[in-house]
């Protein structure tokens, strides 16, 4: 489940941004001391999970204007780039959840959803296995947590 | 007249990615947000091609297309489905589905130009004799504010192009203008009385000659909620008050695909010369960054073989500067052209601060530029 969450991320964003994410040491650290953004998107069905995709709000700026071949500048307040990380998340959790499904775990997709903050942390309740996949593009980091609920495979 | 694409998607990223795909074609790219706004906009509109995504909110692709289906008018309208799930569950559903093609999200912009080619005929721009039009073109702009300080303002910020500026206060002068006159594009206050600039938008959009007329809201900066609003909505886009000239003009450029390149590139028998304005915005950077291969690729085409950038217009030259030019010249690497850097000596002493530059050959003048590049 790790490595295809991790699969799914990169090649969303290979193809959506264009841009290489590569894996690094997992960690539970903030990304920085500003302000973050997290996309997440869940499934439910006989496997039951989320997928949280973390980036500072300046990452998420730049990736919004990659995306939209725009430059930052012209990327227009919160709204725009809640629905570019939206969107990739949705992305992230379709390639996710169309493997579950092939694989017989038939699920279906939550719409995905946008919170903003500062040093944000989630915690899942008991049953619930956690894992973090952390990528680096130059100096910036991507964070990808992943909840599943024990009784699903991974 | 233009072919018909109509994007129903709940999100405008995905709406921006299909707009800027067929931009450099001859069809006018037509939004809806949702299902119920595409059956309404279809049944208006009857476009060539819908581009419809399979889980949204309010109406799902399935209804849409079932909905479709049953429409005399519009059963025949071929449609794409977009989706972000590939199981081979959701894969053969759609395939029972009645609609030529399917893509599956991530995907990149060519692809989906490859398929809708296979639907329908898309005809580059410049094929239909329609020329681009330029920044320099008499542009027609409609201020619809009631606060006549802030069209002051805009004339004003505009005062250096060619643009020709209407102004009304309210919606039925608005109304008026678009109705006797051409206008390529709006701009509305969000703070007119009685939702008045939401009113006219829905006017606009429900007119086929209006139809697909980019309106931007003008907003306080700090009324992020209204914004958001008028984002939402399917505005083109905001403008933020007070009024940076410089942010307007890009915006309206880039809404209107308006040919701005030539401002900063220009051909000298075999060389092309990009000539660097005084002052580099971000938006200049952008037009500069987004038109570099393009007019390269072009020199290269049409037989020259060097670019020369020239900076004499600069007095310093800072870290943008310097990336730009180093973009230019891994761009010429590329494409094995050869490269010369005219400037000052002061700005050719910035320059060499920065180690990646102790390769360029400069020049201080474009004719010196030249002889050093043909030897």
């Amino acid at each position: 489940m790790e490595d295809l969450t991790r699969k799914a991320v990169q090649e969303v964003f290979q193809s959506m941004v264009s841009i290489d994410l590569t894996p690094n040491a997992a960690s539970d650290a903030g990304l920085c001391s500003g302000g973050q953004i997290a996309g997440s998107v869940g499934f439910i069905g006989e496997a039951n999970g989320i997928i949280y995709i973390y980036a500072a709000v300046e990452f998420a700026h730049g990736l919004t204007a990659r995306m939209l071949g725009i430059s930052e500048v012209e990327v227009e307040g919160e709204e725009m780039v809640n629905d570019a990380m939206g969107e990739l998340c949705n992305m992230v959790g379709g390639y996710v959840k169309s493997r579950l499904c092939d694989a017989g775990h038939s699920c279906t997709l939550s719409i995905p959803s946008i919170v903003r903050g500062q040093q944000l942390s989630i915690e899942g309740v008991t049953q619930v296995s956690r894992r973090v996949i952390s990528f680096a593009h130059g100096s910036h980091r991507l964070l990808v947590e992943l909840l599943v609920k024990e009784t699903a495979e991974e | 007249m233009s072919t018909k694409i109509l994007t129903i998607d709940d999100s405008k990223t995905i709406r921006l990615i299909v707009a800027r795909a067929f931009k450099p074609f001859n069809c006018t790219v037509l939004e809806a947000a949702n299902g119920v706004v595409g059956l309404s906009v279809a049944t208006r509109e009857k476009p060539d091609l819908i581009l419809l995504d399979y889980t949204m909110p309010v109406m799902d692709g399935y209804e849409v297309l079932a909905r479709l289906r049953s429409d005399p008018d519009l059963k025949s309208t071929p449609v794409i489905m977009l989706t972000a799930e590939a199981g081979r569950e959701t894969v053969v559903k759609i395939a029972k589905l009645s609609v030529r093609d399917y893509l599956i999200k991530p995907f990149k912009e060519d692809l989906l130009v490859e398929r809708a080619s296979r639907v329908i005929s898309l005809k580059p721009k410049s094929d239909d004799g329609e020329k681009r039009k330029r920044y320099d073109d008499p542009i027609h702009l409609l201020i619809v504010d009631d606060k006549p300080a802030i069209s002051a303002q805009i004339r004003d910020g505009l005062a250096d192009t060619n643009w020709k500026l209407s102004c009304a206060e309210e919606l039925g002068q608005a109304l008026d203008i678009c109705t006797k006159t051409a206008v390529d594009l709006v701009l509305v206050s969000h703070s007119l009385p009685k939702d008045g600039a939401y009113m006219l938008f829905q006017n606009l959009r429900s007119v086929a000659n209006s139809a697909a007329i980019p309106v931007f809201a003008l907003c306080v900066k700090t009324a992020v909620a209204d914004q958001t609003r008028a984002q939402q909505a399917g505005f083109s886009g905001i403008i933020t008050k007070p009024i940076d000239p410089s942010d307007l003009k890009s915006k309206v450029c880039r809404a209107l695909g308006l040919e701005t390149s030539y401002r900063y590139f220009q051909e000298r028998g075999n060389a092309l010369v990009l000539s660097m304005p005084k002052e580099i915005s971000p938006h200049v950077a952008h037009e500069i960054t987004s038109s570099l291969h393009g007019r390269l690729t072009g020199i290269v085409d049409a037989g020259g073989d060097k670019l020369i950038v020239d900076l004499k217009q600069m007095e310093t030259a800072n870290l943008q500067v310097i990336n730009l030019v180093l973009s230019a010249a891994q761009a010429c690497s590329k494409l094995s052209l050869k490269y010369a850097v005219v400037a000052s000596d002061t700005v050719k002493a910035e320059c060499r601060t920065c180690e990646e530059t102790h390769v360029w050959p400069f020049a201080k003048t474009v004719e010196e530029a030249e002889s050093v590049l043909a030897k």
